[in-house]
């Protein structure tokens, strides 16, 4: 009999959702400057963490629309969740930001403070957090599972990354999938582009 | 009656496997990539081809003893369809990639095909060689030398035992279908509403005797089942009655109601079922036949 506790899973791809979410905060940082790291340095680890995740979450995507990993996922009550950008923003980057590293205690106390806030946002499943998603106009909506008497339908919420405005209530959606409770819409492909001709 | 669901319609595919977990059996998803999903399609294919083989459609009916492949359909409402309907409209299942790590506990596969809209079909299988192969020491080739293969490996099977869509349960080997949609329970669980609806068309009949034997006995809830799906209106007394004495079973008429004794009851159900029946080839010798299979004759 199978009783171990379920875990979301994709434990790496979430930990690089993450830090690219904070990516804005590495290009704060190294348009900032640091007083006891010469700029080559303190550029080429902002670059790291800019590019890195941000590589990673982009081919995660390319893998997973090759392999064709997508779900239907049907909505019940869905929730826009564009004000938790502000949170992110508040919570994270301008208090971060405003920290100065005068000395390497200083920068040890904030990488420790940066850390902390990355466990927290993997651990508490936020890796969905990604100003990246809002520049390219996608809305991220929660949603919950559909008021059924089904025993085997799921009761988690599911993450949804959608070009959509609005979700209606019994909606199926086709939606590739990022992670375990988090998934994602592409935009329609335009006429022109190279992937509508390969159809 | 809606249509059969058009594979070529097909935008998604999506795997997953039956768990047999400590509050009942969970559904869960496995990521799959474009080849597998692929494959399931292929086997799709590949139930409805050897269904068609098995011969004509005909009702799955709880009572008889079904051969290993089958061409057999239950509409979805069926009462006797109701776990695997719940499997079939399942929404949002769970994803689980981590579900095959424990292999033991996976009592079948299923694969989901979606063609947007509430249009799908699921397709079901027990798991019996899929993680059977993982008991067996596999080989292959390196070089030019067979090596042992440590990685765990899975095997699809060629055809699913049965497909759910709009038009209903279609079934290829009953004995999945039955051990999949937990048929035992659902017979148990169905045996009061079917007596009461045979009891409704057959008013001279004392089935209190009946139905306490029925909750206790599979068979005799597989009989009643069945006979819901007979003509069980306009069943005449004294057609049953002379049907019952000339097969010498024990059922006496009490104050204008006929009452089975209990060691008659199982060949009483048979009678109803029409299983149970005589022929008379040979003058005054008539012999007594027990059907464990059966079809009704229609003639134009």
């Amino acid at each position: 009999m199978d009783a171990t506790p379920k875990t979301e899973g994709l434990r790496l791809a979430r930990l690089m959702m993450v830090l690219s979410g904070l990516s804005p905060l590495f290009v704060l940082w190294a348009i900032r400057g640091s007083k006891i790291l010469s700029d080559r340095y303190l550029w080429l680890l902002c670059a790291v963490m800019v590019i890195v995740p941000n590589l990673f979450l982009w081919l995660r995507i390319l893998i997973v629309k090759k392999k064709q990993l997508n779900n239907e996922v049907v909505v019940g009550k869905a929730e826009d969740h564009r004000d938790h950008l502000l949170v992110y923003l508040f919570a994270t980057l301008l208090p971060f930001y405003s920290i100065d590293t005068a000395s390497w205690r200083d920068l040890a106390a904030l990488m420790t403070a940066v850390v902390f806030v990355v466990f927290l946002f993997w651990y508490l499943n936020l890796h969905y957090l990604n100003i990246l998603f809002a520049i390219r106009g996608y809305r991220v909506f929660t949603i919950a599972p559909p008021q059924a008497e089904n025993p085997f339908s799921g009761r988690t919420s599911l993450v949804l990354i959608t070009p959509r405005v609005y979700l209606a209530e019994g909606e199926r959606i086709i939606a590739y999938r990022l992670s375990n409770t988090l998934f994602f819409e592409a935009k329609p492909c335009q006429a022109s582009s190279t992937l509508e001709l390969q159809k | 009656m809606p249509g059969q669901f058009d594979l070529g319609t097909t935008e998604v595919t999506e795997f997953g496997v039956g768990i047999d977990a400590v509050d009942g059996p969970r559904y869960v998803q496995v990521p799959v990539d474009d080849e597998v999903q692929a494959v399931l399609r292929q086997m799709v294919a590949a139930t409805r081809s050897a269904m068609k083989e098995a011969g004509d459609a005909s009702r799955y009916q709880p009572s008889e003893k079904h051969a290993a492949h089958e061409n057999l359909n239950l509409p979805l409402d069926d009462a006797l369809a109701s776990t695997v309907r719940a499997i079939h409209e399942a929404q949002n299942l769970p994803n689980e990639p981590k579900a095959l790590k424990e292999p033991k506990n996976v009592f079948c596969y299923f694969a989901r095909l979606s063609a947007g809209k509430g249009n799908h079909l699921t397709a079901l299988r027990r798991a019996s060689s899929f993680k059977g192969i993982l008991e067996s020491q596999l080989l292959s080739f390196l070089d030019d030398s067979l090596r042992i293969v440590n990685d765990e490996v899975f095997r699809l099977d060629e055809d699913f035992d049965f497909l759910i869509d709009a038009a209903g349960v279609h079934i290829l080997r009953p004995a999945g279908f039955e051990s999949i949609g937990q048929l035992r329970d659902e017979i148990m669980k169905a045996a009061p509403t079917n007596i009461k609806a045979i009891q409704a068309d057959i008013a001279f009949v004392d089935f209190g005797s009946i139905e306490t034997y029925a909750l206790k006995h599979p068979r005799a809830a597989r009989y009643l089942a069945s006979i819901r799906l007979q003509q069980t209106k306009n069943v005449a007394k004294t057609s049953l009655k002379k049907h019952c004495t000339n097969m010498k079973l024990d059922v006496k008429e009490v104050k204008g109601k006929l009452v089975v004794a209990p060691e008659a009851i199982m060949d009483f159900l048979a009678v109803l079922d029409r299983r149970l029946y005589q022929v008379e080839l040979v003058k005054d010798s008539p012999e007594s036949f027990f059907a464990t299979g059966r079809s009704k004759v229609v003639k134009p």
